[in-house]
């Protein structure tokens, strides 16, 4: 059982929900798919049935804004759906679904991608310990549940995240032990001039700042937490200072914390990308690998478009106008003319994706990080594979993420490798001596996610079985 | 102590407490959070072991991506990250030892 | 001084990887040029099935051996020889198994037909509605995943030099033969076509047409169940194969077909064939409806018209060497290659090889 759309987008964060209201606004049949129960992505994520009333925060009112916008239009929405599959067809795109235990197949002229990000977590020793939950993890907890990751935290980690995550735990009452960040102050201050640009998230981000500062947590400016102790548990957090090549150099110090607020930067969730087709090139500018796209949305494949965090990390402000970009380029493309130029929408974006690309510059990871790896620390968590395994296969001839895979079973785990490729390919060009862009992931394979086998098999009748041809004797 | 980002805590409501059940333990939970919020409130932290070395785990990416947060319903596995807490629920963890349904 | 090898074995996978390790015990100087990764290809992402009741009949011998050759390279390729069972769900399914498991029991192989009881007895897990079954105890698996990384150590091993991401541009057939590689000129007395679905591309850089097509296998696997069955699982049709590994995750496979060229890369996964391919698994053992499938690939499978190998010498030449299109390649793979070393090293090999230059519309053999 198949429906027929114009334009399915997979996503509905700011970038997927602006490309399918824009496109239906324009006239065109549109069908929006996404993980969560509500439209808002990670960013703009809604809350949980489990609260009633809470105060509102800039955050929470751009989701609701967006999600009243999405129920007030003609886009339909499958929410709690999971893309497990995405092929070309003559007629354009078939698009596979899991929705409620069984799977919906989508037809669509063109595809709009608006898969976001991911978090990029530097392992470190202990990074595996129950309680150490990804910078990116506790928004998700702070927005839909207004929930927070422990009593006492410690918070580390690159770019403006790290703040905001802080300020959260604040805003809801609880504990920050230390914030703790790989960048200088002398960082953010050649940010400054990217920054003046957007005055509103200058403001609040300041003012996140100046709160830890009046509360007397302490800032570490050039530090990371280097090992996590507790078994199964946290109970602290050992943190070192940093070089300016972020390897550590100073004397640990120890802070007490019952959890760990941990992460690296974003990176594109790209596998829908590959397995549409689209061949990924590294932009370390961008947060690593992502497909080529441009400020329209157009993509190397006909009738393939795509928008936001996918396509580069250059943040929600900027995600918001590319999938309004996005959304008029495959509309026009649906109704075969030729796409009005939008300059001011264009300038917008541009000025949007510079803010945020100074945001993302501020959280890569350098180098140095991955020297806070000890041999036995886990770097594939799925199948507990430590840094001296993965050392012990490049070493044994394996020269690329593929081979490592294949070899160590890095990346056949249930997480299909989101979690230890980054770290596999830095590892890799370390050996070699060649640089990260080198490494290209390994090919994606379908499903996107996990999918139950009972919701592949559907209702089987086994006479429908087609019988082949018998294989030669 | 002058606040610039104020507490909310207070000033959050939510839906009414329920307990369901963890390998056979009791745990309250608020109706409509997920499941690993609550078990992380509650002091379950670890909820699984990782099958190779044994290594204690829990929720991790908070998304749905990292399939840390793995427990059982049904013995079906389910992202305890996505599932949300209702009265009756019966969750099985993936801890050696723990039976499985 | 540039270097000329006495042989350029084009391919890194199984059957290259195995003539050049016969033909460096011989004494040759070869070296391996691999367009991705070493055993990377179909030799690297097949089900790793090793029954002899999918097996050809009149290829049963080269697949005895084969089985052979996987039991000695054992763990480090995953070996693991558990018995295999082969299910019929319908009279009709039942006369197929007979008639063809009959033919290749003659031929050699251990295959013999058991009662549904001993069956249930073995594997309680699979489904009630069997009607028929067929046993060998011979059949087993191994892990294609290792392939690579058990052959790349055997290269080292024995100090044959290889390169991988090498992609062959050119041949030019002077004093020896120069290959322009996306890696350098490579010169050799000998070349080997060993590419798999790629030989077809390979012999057309030296105007050589071989009819060679792909087909387009896809295989899926689980995550890690409980325990559910111990033997390797066939269906009578061939559309299902399926074997639990010991890390408990189960790999389903059976020839459904991907879509793709070899030319244009890897092969794409369709939804139309994993489906029916998961609900069979399914319905031959109930179990696994609780599972998730973690992933699903392609391989590409070549073959000539007349589906037996391509072994010997490449037509119009007596220096240029083509191996591949073998079906039940991956079983049979570690044999050819070594008989191919072997008939490149100007020995009798010990079975008979497979002229490509031969009419693919007759019956060879």
């Amino acid at each position: 059982m198949s429906q027929i759309f114009d334009i399915v987008v997979i996503g509905a964060g700011p970038a997927g929900a602006n490309a399918a209201l824009t496109a239906a606004w324009a006239g065109c049949r549109v069908a929006m798919v996404d993980e969560q129960r509500k439209p808002g992505g990670q960013v703009w994520r809604a809350k949980n049935p489990v609260v009633l009333e809470a105060p509102t925060t800039p955050e929470s009112r751009s989701g609701d804004a967006l999600r009243q916008e999405v129920a007030c239009s003609t886009v339909l929405t499958f929410a709690q759906s999971r893309v497990w599959q995405i092929e070309s067809a003559a007629s354009g795109w078939e698009i596979y679904v899991l929705k409620e235990g069984k799977v919906v197949t989508l037809v669509a002229k063109a595809l709009i991608l608006a898969t976001g990000a991911r978090e990029y977590v530097q392992p470190v020793p202990g990074w595996t310990t129950p309680g150490v939950i990804g910078l990116a993890g506790a928004t998700a907890m702070f927005k839909q549940d207004l929930a927070l990751p422990g009593q006492r935290t410690v918070v580390s980690g690159t770019g403006p995240l790290v703040f905001f995550v802080a300020s959260e735990i604040r805003r809801l009452g609880g504990e920050v032990a230390a914030v703790v960040t790989p960048n200088s102050k002398r960082e953010w201050l050649r940010a400054f001039p990217a920054m003046v640009r957007r005055p509103d998230l200058l403001v609040r981000g300041a003012l996140w700042v100046a709160d830890l500062y009046l509360a007397g947590v302490p800032i570490y400016w050039r530090h990371a937490v280097a090992e996590i102790d507790g078994e199964t548990d946290v109970s602290g957090v050992t943190i070192r200072r940093l070089t300016r090549d972020w390897a550590p150099d100073g004397e640990p110090e120890f802070l007490g914390a019952d959890s760990l607020c941990l992460g690296n930067g974003l990176t594109p969730a790209a596998e829908a990308a590959q397995l549409a087709g689209l061949e990924l090139r590294y932009r370390a500018d961008l947060g690593g690998w992502c497909p080529e796209v441009d400020a329209s949305g157009e993509t190397e494949r006909e009738g393939l478009f795509l928008c936001g965090d996918g396509a580069g990390i250059r943040g929600a402000a900027a995600a918001e106008i590319h999938g309004k970009l996005t959304g008029e380029t495959a509309s026009a493309y649906v109704r075969g003319v030729a796409p009005g130029e939008n300059h001011l929408l264009q300038q917008a974006y541009q000025r949007a994706a510079r803010f945020g690309m100074a945001m993302t510059a501020l959280s890569v990871p350098r180098k140095g990080l991955q020297t806070l790896m000890c041999a036995d620390t886990v770097v594939c968590r799925c199948e507990s594979l430590t840094r001296s395994d993965i050392v012990a296969e490049i070493n044994a001839g394996a020269q690329s993420t593929l081979s490592v895979k294949s070899g160590l079973r890095a990346g056949m785990g249930p997480c299909g490798g989101k979690f230890c490729q980054g770290t596999i390919s830095q590892l890799i060009a370390q050996a070699k001596g060649g640089e990260v862009s080198d490494v290209p992931p390994p090919t994606a394979r379908p499903p996107l996610r996990p999918i139950p086998v009972a919701a592949l098999a559907g209702d089987f009748e086994y006479d429908d079985l087609p019988i082949p041809k018998p294989a030669p004797l | 102590m002058i606040r610039l980002v104020p507490n909310h805590a207070a000033r959050v409501q939510r839906a009414r407490s329920v307990t369901f059940t963890f390998d056979d333990e009791a745990i309250s939970g608020f109706v409509g959070e997920t499941v690993a919020t609550a078990l992380q409130r509650g002091g379950h932290r670890l909820l699984r072991h990782a099958p190779e070395d044994g290594g204690a785990r829990g929720a991790f990416c908070c998304m749905g991506l990292c399939q840390e947060c793995l427990v059982q319903v049904g013995g079906r596995p389910v992202e305890s990250c996505r599932l949300l807490v209702s009265a009756d629920l019966t969750v099985t963890s993936l801890k050696r030892g723990a039976q499985s349904q | 001084m540039t270097i000329v090898y006495d042989i350029a074995v084009v391919g890194g996978g199984i059957m290259g990887c195995a003539a050049a390790l016969e033909m460096a015990a011989g004494g040759m100087r070869p070296i391996v040029l691999e367009q991705s990764d070493i055993g990377q290809g179909a030799s690297g992402v097949n089900a790793g099935t090793l029954s002899l009741q999918i097996k050809r009949v009149k290829l049963m011998p080269y697949a005895l051996k084969g089985h052979h050759a996987w039991a000695r390279m054992g763990a480090a390729v995953g070996f693991k020889k558990t018995g295999g069972f082969t299910l019929a769900f319908t009279e009709r399914e039942a006369e197929l198994l007979t008639e063809r498991q009959t033919l290749k029991a003659k031929a050699g192989a251990p295959i013999e037909f058991v009662s549904t009881k001993r069956l249930r007895n073995v594997e309680p897990n699979l489904a009630q509605k069997v009607v028929a079954a067929s046993y060998c105890a011979e059949d087993g698996y191994a892990n294609s995943s290792l392939t690579g990384q058990y052959f790349r150590g055997r290269l080292c091993d024995e100090a044959i030099e290889y390169q991988e991401r090498c992609q062959i541009l050119a041949i030019d057939r002077g004093a020896s033969y120069q290959l322009t590689t996306s890696r350098g000129v490579i010169y050799a007395k000998r070349l080997l076509l060993a590419a798999g679905a790629w030989i077809k591309t390979a012999a057309a850089l030296l105007d050589v047409h071989l009819p060679v097509d792909a087909r387009i296998n896809t295989v899926s696997v689980t995550e890690r169940m409980p325990a559910l069955i111990s033997s390797v699982i066939g269906h009578a049709t061939g559309l299902l194969t399926m074997k639990q590994k010991a890390n408990g995750t189960v790999l389903v496979g059976g020839g459904w077909q991907g879509r793709g060229r070899p030319q244009e890369g890897r092969g794409q996964v369709m939804a139309s064939s994993v489906m029916p391919n998961i609900a069979l698994a399914q319905f031959a053992m109930p179990g696994l409806s609780k599972a998730r499938i973690l992933r699903s690939w392609t391989g590409f499978e070549a073959n000539v018209p007349d589906f037996y190998p391509l072994a010997g010498a490449l037509p119009g030449f007596d220096d240029a060497f083509v191996l591949g299109c073998v079906r039940g390649g991956y079983t049979i793979g570690p044999y050819i290659g070594q008989l191919m070393g072997d008939f490149i090293l100007g020995r009798e090999p010990e079975l008979p090889l497979f002229d490509p230059g031969r009419d693919f519309d007759e019956d060879m053999l």
